[in-house]
């Protein structure tokens, strides 16, 4: 119905095409100009803006904001709060228009790598080179071309959630050092049903790291060779723990979207690798009361024959944006936020800070509701912490391609040597060609 | 799925239109209706299983939510659940501006987009079917493609963080003056040519015949743009950043990353987001069923 | 029918005004509307595709890198897969709402007691957030507990599909709560079409001992046709738009079998900050919906001169 006579289509072609070109030239003009403005007339009172995710749920902000504040008579920190799903979209965005939120906080590395790399993070090699870094952990990740862009404030890292009452009541206690067939072992014989309730020996969450940062770390394997052989044997164990039921079946925790933590606060799981950011959270339910869950740590699994304990993690950073309307008090923040005051505030709530002296991980432990007993104070001393996964250009398309091929093998929809041939074939022509 | 009942064939002399049905053989009358109903309601159970699983769910322990089998009647109704969401997060707040928002939006597009319409449907000019063309075409562009630009745009302009942004954005959309158009498609040319010949100006014949002839069109966009602006994330999410100025559907989002475990109150708040838009659905109902009938047009 | 009559009726008015005078009369219609649509969403739009031929990372100075971009799409496997994924939703997702919505609308476009509770009934899943149709939806498919695999083992199937869990099933179960979702939303534009057909076509029809069957196809379906017309254009858009449904049921899995061409936009785009590639991406799935709709419209119009 369109375009009913034609004469008058034949007229609007070349005319459109007309309009097409102005408009363009317009956006071009519209996008180029009109520079940064805005200007914020400063009336001695400083009003620093940080961007955070769900800072109600998110205790580590409010604590370090009012620590600072403190500290910093005159200046008022106003958090910008964004979803936490979609944080990385949105700070995306924001940087792309120009906004001039002062701290931009690294939610992980990778983003890290995408805002530095592009330049819009401001360098801060001068404020690292004036702190005390010797006992910051996770600062190695931030660093490159020997410069820092940021500074982290919290590391966090795996280890081995356990319910002590299903530990009691099947007479076994958590050995100091478990490997991996022990721990699958485990996972077997602590699979029951309680009251009609099946009780899982232990859970794995669908992220793909619980197989493959783990297998990473512990084999010295490189998540971004394009070879992944070093997957296999904890693939192996994963599976059988899924085949014989001693863990919830992969495809209904996806679709499900299942929770670790419900799974475990109301002890439908007597085992959970997780990372530390879950003791806050655990402590938080407790304390309002919503589980009664008793539960202690353990360091993770290892494979036969390993020294030490190692286990995988990521730190948390600040970072100052580029076009801070307060670059220099930005800096100020970001640099106390790692220090000795920093790390008091995040370790108050439960939340592990960068900064590990052994005064501060004694603080920690004596955060009412912690658990006490020597495993899970050793649990948290683990020897060697690998970065979750190594940053470069190519990272987020690497974890792309490990992820959906992950889905695939623990759906059963590729064996495992397929799903790892394809990781590899897919990885060395999609992203390292 | 048409469960069309088949009407007998001979009829009574015509009837005044909208009620045809009147005193006829009664016994196969019945049947057919009880036919009729038990379809719709087939239908209606299918598409109300989800939506009660909702509600249901609303009015359970965080923990009875995701059982196996399934509970479709709460053991205890707790509906505290509806006082207790108040508390936690500012609804009145959220749900005013998704209020305001829809409703300025709607108006808007209500206003421009019919006034274009007619020009794309009644008025011939040269260019105008490509115009029209390069309108249909924005609507194949996914949004997410021209984000960024758009958001840079509006960051120069100064407009993020304000309810500008979002009405700016929405309120010229494509798809009204489509539908619209469509829609004045359908009435016939020599309506408005009579008025002509009876001296109404171009506007006269927009605003005496075309709009009141258009009320089912204009229901069903003020709607659809109503509800699409109502569940929107994505605009409100980029653009507005203080938490005063969010919509339900945020505010409903961020409820959702900060209690992930509590499916209880997840549910009650997306009962409580979608309770407006049926209010109003029941309402705009009246001028469907009135539409072109009532206004005229014979 | 009616067309055809007044078709031949405007294009040779009684009083023809001139050109200009058209123009701004036609002009000064759609200028309100046009200012924001071109301002706001026009030239973001245009500006976008000029990217495609950019390479962009949405903060630094562009680089022209001219047709790179689309060479890169064609050796892009992720491309082929996520086309081929939109094809086979649209496939799916077109006709079936198409019928469910027409359906729905014949069915509710009567006099009856309670019909208004079952039109509002039809349009609730379409007004119910995502966030609540996702977490329902993926209950009812759950493979192992959920209300649907349990009815199919009732009926006897020993080994249902594990839906969302398995690669073969996932898109099906998709389609099944996106036609859901969307059959409302356009039973509401069919009733708005069917209240414009004069109740006198059935009356008359009555009378020349029409069944309901045949008043269906002679004069139900033809009346509709411009509502018909806008209902497809509106879903094939759609469909190979669609995105947020996915997102919350599936985020593109398991795998890349539920991965469409709008995901990967967004994807390569907003994630990856590739903005020059994600939009050569939105560039062609552009010229896809562009090539399908214009030749529905002259389809359409070719039907309407006959």
């Amino acid at each position: 119905m369109i375009a009913s006579n034609s004469a008058g289509r034949a007229k609007g072609r070349p005319r459109f095409i007309g309009y097409t070109g102005v408009a363009v030239v317009l956006a071009l003009a519209v996008t180029a100009c009109g520079g940064g403005s805005g200007e914020k007339t400063s009336d001695g009172n400083v009003t620093l803006t940080v961007s955070v995710w769900n800072l109600a749920k998110t205790p580590e902000f409010t604590a370090l904001f009012d620590a600072f504040q403190r500290a910093n008579p005159g200046i008022k920190i106003k958090p910008v709060d964004i979803l936490a799903d979609d944080y990385a979209d949105k700070v995306t965005t924001m940087l792309a228009g120009g906004d001039q939120t002062d701290v931009i906080t690294m939610k992980n590395v990778t983003d890290y790598s995408r805002y530095s790399s592009r330049g819009q993070l401001l360098d801060i090699t001068d404020v690292v080179r004036s702190t005390d870094t010797s006992k910051l952990a996770g600062l190695p990740a931030f660093n490159v071309k020997d410069k820092y862009y940021a500074l982290p404030f919290r590391q966090d890292f795996w280890l081995l959630y356990y319910n002590k009452k299903y530990f009691e009541k099947a007479g076994v206690t958590m050995p100091p050092q478990l490997t991996w067939d022990e721990y699958a072992k485990l996972a077997r014989s602590l699979t029951h049903d309680e009251g009609g309730k099946k009780v899982y020996g232990t859970y794995h969450h669908t992220w793909r790291s619980v197989v493959q940062a783990i297998s990473a770390a512990q084999t010295g394997g490189d998540q971004l060779s394009g070879d992944y052989s070093f997957f296999r044997d904890q693939y192996e164990m994963a599976l059988g723990l899924q085949k014989d039921g001693a863990t919830l079946d992969f495809g209904t925790a996806k679709a499900q979207k299942s929770d670790y933590r419900p799974i475990f606060e109301s002890g439908a799981t007597a085992m959970l690798p997780m990372g530390t950011w879950y003791i806050s959270g655990i402590l938080g339910q407790k304390q309002k009361g919503a589980t009664d869950v008793d539960w202690a740590l353990a360091p993770m699994p290892q494979r036969p024959g390993a020294t030490g304990i190692t286990t995988f993690g990521s730190p948390t950073a600040f970072a100052v944006n580029k076009r801070a309307a307060h670059a220099d008090v930005a800096k100020k923040f970001v640099q106390f936020a790692a220090g000795q005051a920093g790390a008091e505030a995040v370790s108050k709530v439960g939340v592990v800070p960068a900064l590990q002296t052994p005064e501060i991980t004694q603080a920690y432990f004596s955060n009412a509701g912690m658990p006490t007993d020597e495993l899970s104070k050793k649990a948290f001393q683990p020897d060697k912490v690998v970065l979750e996964m190594p940053v470069s250009e190519h990272t987020s398309d690497v974890d792309t391609i490990l992820s959906e091929e992950h889905e695939l093998i623990m759906v059963g929809d590729k064996s495992i040597d397929e799903g790892i041939r394809s990781m590899g074939d897919r990885v060395k022509s999609e992203v390292l060609n | 799925m048409t469960a069309l009942p088949d009407a007998p064939p001979a009829v009574a002399p015509p009837r005044p239109p909208g009620r045809s049905a009147s005193p006829r053989s009664r016994g196969p009358r019945l049947v057919r209706t009880a036919l009729a109903y038990v379809c719709l309601l087939t239908v209606a159970l299918l598409v109300l299983v989800p939506f009660a699983s909702m509600v249901s769910s609303s009015l359970k322990r965080n923990n009875e939510v995701l059982t196996v089998p399934v509970e479709w009647v709460p053991r205890e109704f707790r509906w505290s659940n509806f006082v207790e969401i108040w508390d936690r997060i500012p609804m009145t707040t959220y749900l005013g501006n998704s209020v305001f928002l829809s409703g300025a939006i709607t108006l808007l597009q209500l206003l421009t987009g019919s006034f274009a319409a007619y020009g794309f449907s009644k008025v011939r000019f040269p260019g105008r079917d490509a115009l029209f063309l390069a309108y249909i075409a924005t609507i194949a562009v996914p949004w997410q493609a021209y984000m960024v630009p758009q958001y840079i745009m509006m960051q120069r302009a100064e407009l993020t963080n304000t309810y500008w942004s979002i009405i700016l954005l929405q309120a010229f959309g494509a798809f009204g003056v489509f539908l619209m158009r469509q829609y004045y498609m359908s009435i016939p040319d020599d309506l408005c040519e009579a008025a002509r010949i009876d001296g109404l100006s171009e506007y006269g014949i927009y605003w005496r015949i075309m709009l009141p002839l258009s009320k089912p069109a204009l229901a069903s966009l003020a709607l659809l743009t109503f509800v699409n602006t109502w569940n929107d994330y994505m605009g409100p999410f980029i653009y507005l950043t203080s938490n005063e100025l969010w919509t339900v559907q945020l505010g409903l989002r961020s409820f959702v990353g900060q209690y992930d475990t509590e499916y209880a109150m997840i549910m009650t708040g997306a009962v409580l987001s979608v309770l407006p838009i049926v209010v109003l659905f029941l309402i705009g109902q009246r001028y469907f069923i009135r539409g072109i009938a009532t206004s005229g047009l014979k | 029918m009616a067309h055809a009559i007044t078709r031949s009726a405007s294009d040779s008015p009684p009083r023809r005004r001139p050109a200009w005078h058209r123009i701004i009369i036609g002009w000064s219609f759609i200028l309100p509307n046009f200012l924001g649509f071109a301002l706001f969403t026009l030239i973001p739009m245009l500006a976008a595709f000029v990217l495609a031929f950019l390479k962009w990372d949405s903060y630094n100075t562009p680089e022209w890198v001219g047709l790179e971009n689309f060479r890169r799409l064609l050796r892009d496997e992720n491309f082929y897969v996520a086309l081929r994924n939109t094809l086979y939703y649209a496939v799916g997702h077109i006709p079936l709402t198409l019928v469910a919505a027409l359906g729905l609308a014949v069915a509710l476009d009567r006099k009856l007691r309670g019909v208004q509770f079952f039109r509002t009934a039809a349009f609730f899943p379409y007004i119910t957030s995502l966030v609540a149709v996702a977490v329902v939806w993926n209950m009812l498919f759950n493979p192992t507990a959920g209300p649907v695999n349990q009815l199919l083992h009732a009926l006897g199937v020993d080994d249902p599909p594990r839906w969302v869990a398995s690669t073969d099933w996932a898109m099906p179960a998709v389609i099944v709560t996106s036609v859901w979702r969307d059959m409302g939303y356009y039973m509401v534009l069919f009733l708005a079409g069917l209240q414009t057909i004069p109740k006198e076509y059935y009356e008359a029809a009555r009378v020349d001992g029409a069944g309901a069957w045949q008043r269906f196809w002679r004069i139900t379906l033809p009346c509709l046709r411009p509502t018909t017309f806008f209902v497809v254009v509106m879903l094939t858009i759609q469909s190979f738009k669609v995105l947020d449904l996915i997102v919350v049921m599936t985020d593109g899995g398991p795998g890349r079998s539920t991965l469409v061409l709008a995901q990967l936009v967004y994807r390569e785009g907003i994630t990856e900050g590739r903005f020059g590639y994600s939009s050569a991406i939105a560039l062609v799935l552009f010229v896809i919906v562009l090539a399908v709709t214009v030749v529905q419209f002259r389809l359409n119009e070719r039907s309407s001169t006959r």
